[in-house]
């Protein structure tokens, strides 16, 4: 007889186990451990909410505190390493394989717990690529999510940091998985069902509330000239000579130098409403002066900020927000909407070696890459036409019958040529390749490959990587916007000046742009402080931001 | 718009805070009015700086002169917190003890100190505290010369350690939201006293405790004024009016002060608990307060303003 029902009995004894340690499905703090090694069998695949931003901590807390004689050898499948305990349970014992996609704050750890053969690596995602395969090979058993609030019957309501937790939930409760979820606190009727009830098994009153990170508020004060210089240079040489409305930011100064330029510098080039109108992007606060002065028509997240709930629930119009009022976020459907629906992807890197390839990987830090590899890449499945698509892909097309031409996404690149501490940003072999090396990765860890890259901007000007006819114009293009490194240093003048002569390096004054103009009077806002103004005190900046 | 940038800047409009030294004392003099002693194109640098491999610059981050304010002859230094913090360094601190000393003879109405400044350097440590050392002396005789010295704080760097003591030599200061005054910085409290004693992350208790709104609230600071160059000229016009005698009689005022406020306020945990001592109605309202309420609460308040500080 063939077995058809094995993983439902399973996942129902799982679930009866549970409930001595439940009143209905509502388990006390003080139960968790309980609750987890009643659950969990050794080996299982466990999602242990771990996002971009919110954290399962209360329930990361009590697997870390489960008995490794009881609970071993998980196999962890979540998007984010973020917590201590997320890296605590591989030293003990409970977890031994991961599969993860971002690990900012435990960079470091991870790399000498990789290096130390703790971790059994399975690979380093991109967000929609751990996601897609949470429903085809790495389905959870067990997710351990995080939420506001639940009532009695198991509704949640995962606030505006809504982020991966329908995914999460979606593959396990739907695969004969268990899903627990801890909230901050149980109440009669939650504001907004995110999650229905019947999905989830267990909800957990944490002891505190969930930890979220703010990730995406970049001060102005800490803005340089430079930075300021370049933005100046992408609105010009890129926004306006694309036309780009829909496009997506990555999370570094650069780009929030962008934003805060847009009502002022963007204002004065007459580019109000012909740039920038359309967005897949977290809730920066940066963004806030944009929005104010009518530039920006509407905006989809992947999570959100701390800070900016009040604001958004102000700005409907412009956000996704539910029935409460709330925002409501969702980082895969962010994310798909970054592939498919923006003509633009631009953010930062550590690194870029000659060709283009770029990653934010070091010897010792594996920050993983979140979102960027999707974002920061050419869908091949895309079908829609627009202006910027079909410009761009006019400039890369090289030979083939133009009536097949296909259109081309903008991948940006906005990086000073010198980093942090004066590390340079331009090198001739990525570190990704030897960290691959020492640690055995089939795969080098490459955030974004050359041949996604069209654009790289440096204070020194713009290097348009589509117009490269050769390998050798594309290494002398890069070589030529990368100021006083090494790579640069190493540039073939005249082979660079003639690149010049064609557009596909420009510095700031082929821009029309004056670098002693690159002020800070520029920006929109110049303070934190200047944000909560703009917002007319909506926004609340967490204590780390404020001067006052 | 930078377009034309040899404009006076707008001192309306002129962010203090924003504002790099020479902006601030170009737009706080009279307009036409400064002359800068052993300017940059000197290139009065430390010679022992190479030694140590280390940067030199040709002013040292602090920029001395007189100009006139309001018609009346003045003498002004300004840190320039955005070099190596505004810290003091050999040079740095030889330029300002020289200008207080010139006061001597030049009998200006007024010295200008334009505080922003992390400290000593840690480089040059004994340089830079012998500097301080000699700044403080300095300040003394030049107020025992009847001349007011009246510092203003409002930079990125704020008003700290050696700067912290110089400042509290002076005869009036004007703060600004955004300036702070102390000695030890928050990340120095934190390293030897622990995170909790004092996190150096948490801005907002870091302003709350040195920042501008409660040194004008515990009577450190004799103005409090928006973070305009304007307003700080304003600011500096109406103390020198006000600078209090230096003599004996306002030096024990100090001390009794000072003891009195370690037994008024030692218990309090939070610059929170001394606010409502004070006689502040809403203490959790006063950072997020615009200047004009903040005045008004300093008006409301009880015995802030004191010869003594």
């Amino acid at each position: 007889m063939t077995e058809w029902r094995g993983e439902r009995r399973a996942r129902d004894a799982r679930i009866a186990a549970g409930r001595a340690h439940a009143t209905g499905k509502v388990v006390p703090a003080v139960a968790v451990v309980d609750l987890l090694e009643a659950i969990l069998r050794p080996g299982d695949r466990v999602c242990l909410e771990g996002d971009n931003q919110k954290q399962a901590d209360c329930l990361a807390r009590g697997l870390s505190a489960c008995d490794p004689g009881k609970i071993h050898d998980l196999h962890m499948v979540q998007s984010g390493i973020v917590l201590p305990e997320h890296l605590d349970v591989f030293e003990t014992g409970i977890a031994k394989r991961l599969d993860y996609s971002y690990s900012g704050p435990q960079g470091a750890r991870i790399a000498k717990m990789l290096y130390g053969g703790q971790i059994e690596l399975g690979a380093v995602h991109t967000y929609l690529e751990l996601f897609a395969r949470y429903f085809v090979d790495l389905t959870p058993n067990v997710a351990l999510i995080a939420g506001v609030s639940a009532d009695r019957e198991g509704n949640l309501y995962t606030g505006p940091n809504t982020e991966d937790t329908p995914t999460v939930v979606e593959a396990t409760a739907f695969k004969n998985g268990v899903v627990v979820a801890q909230v901050n606190e149980i109440v009669d009727r939650v504001p907004r069902v995110d999650i229905p009830g019947d999905r989830v098994d267990f909800v957990v009153e944490a002891d505190r509330p969930f930890y979220v990170e703010p990730l995406f508020t970049r001060d102005p004060a800490a803005m340089t000239e430079t930075q300021i210089l370049i933005a100046m240079m992408a609105i010009k040489g890129i926004y306006a000579e694309y036309g780009i409305r829909r496009l997506n930011h990555g999370i570094g100064f650069g780009t929030a130098a962008i934003e805060l330029l847009l009502p002022t510098y963007g204002e004065k080039l007459g580019l109000k409403g012909k740039i920038a109108t359309h967005w897949a992007l977290n809730p920066h606060p940066t963004l806030i002066p944009a929005i104010e002065s009518g530039w920006v028509k509407q905006v989809h997240c992947f999570g959100s900020e701390v800070g900016m709930d009040r604001y958004i629930r102000e700005r409907p119009d412009i956000f996704f927000t539910g029935a409460d009022g709330s925002l409501r976020s969702n980082r895969a459907f962010c994310q798909t909407a970054g592939l498919y629906a923006c003509d633009m992807f631009i953010g930062a890197t550590l690194q870029i070696d000659l060709s283009g390839h770029s990653s934010t990987i070091t010897q010792s830090r594996v920050a993983g890459f979140g979102g960027a590899p999707n974002m920061g890449s050419d869908p091949h499945g895309r079908r829609h036409p627009s202006d910027a698509w079909m410009k761009a892909g006019r400039e890369g097309q090289i030979v083939g019958d133009p009536a097949l031409m296909r259109g081309r996404k903008l991948v940006v690149q906005l990086v000073e040529t010198f980093g942090d501490k004066l590390v340079p940003t331009f090198v001739e072999q990525l570190d990704a390749l030897e960290l691959a090396r020492k640690i055995g990765l089939e795969l080098a860890p490459v955030m974004i490959y050359a041949d996604d890259v069209t654009h790289i901007v440096t204070e020194e000007g713009i290097a348009n990587l589509l117009l490269c006819r050769d390998v050798d114009e594309r290494e002398q293009a890069i070589r030529g916007v990368a100021g006083y490194t090494a790579v640069g240093r190493g540039r073939d003048r005249a082979k660079v000046e003639e690149l010049r002569a064609r557009g596909i390096i420009r510095r700031p004054e082929d821009l029309g742009i004056e670098p002693l103009d690159a002020d800070r009077a520029l920006l929109a806002a110049k303070s934190i402080k200047d944000l909560v103004h703009w917002s007319g005190g909506l926004y609340e900046p967490p204590a780390k931001f404020r001067n006052w | 718009m930078a377009g034309d940038r040899s404009a006076r800047p707008d001192p309306g409009s002129l962010s203090w805070y924003e504002a790099t030294a020479r902006q601030r004392v170009a737009a706080l003099a009279d307009p036409g009015s400064v002359r800068e002693f052993l300017p940059p194109t000197e290139r009065r640098m430390s010679p022992h700086l190479p030694l140590f491999d280390l940067p030199r610059a040709f002013d040292d981050g602090i920029m001395v002169g007189e100009a006139t304010l309001d018609g009346a002859p003045v003498l002004i230094a300004a840190q320039e917190g955005r070099f190596m913090g505004g810290a003091f360094g050999e040079i740095h601190g030889a330029k300002l003890v020289g200008l207080l000393r010139v006061a001597l003879e030049l009998k200006p109405k007024v010295v200008l100190i334009l505080f922003d400044t992390g400290g000593v350097r840690l480089q040059e440590a004994n340089a830079g505290e012998t500097a301080v050392a000699e700044t403080m002396r300095a300040i003394v005789d030049v107020r025992a010369a009847g001349i007011p010295v009246i510092g203003l704080i409002g930079g990125r760097a704020g008003c700290y350690g050696g700067g912290g003591l110089v400042a509290g030599t002076c005869s009036r200061l004007a703060v600004s939201e955004g300036g702070r005054i102390s000695v030890s910085g928050p990340e120095v409290i934190e390293t030897n006293k622990g995170a909790e004693e004092f996190d150096s992350r948490d801005r907002a208790l870091v302003w709350r405790t040195m920042g501008g709104k409660h040194r004008r609230l515990t009577g450190g600071a004799d103005a409090f004024c928006a973070d305009t160059v304007s307003a700080f000229r304003r600011a500096a016009l109406d103390l020198i009016g006000r600078a209090p005698a230096f003599d004996l009689d306002t030096l024990e005022a100090e001390q009794a002060r000072l003891e009195d406020r370690i037994a008024r306020f030692g218990d309090c945990r939070d610059a929170t608990d001394i606010w409502r001592r004070l006689g502040v109605n809403d203490p959790e309202a006063v950072p997020a307060m615009d200047t004009d309420a903040f005045d008004a609460t300093v008006a409301r308040a009880r015995e802030i303003d004191h010869d003594a500080r």
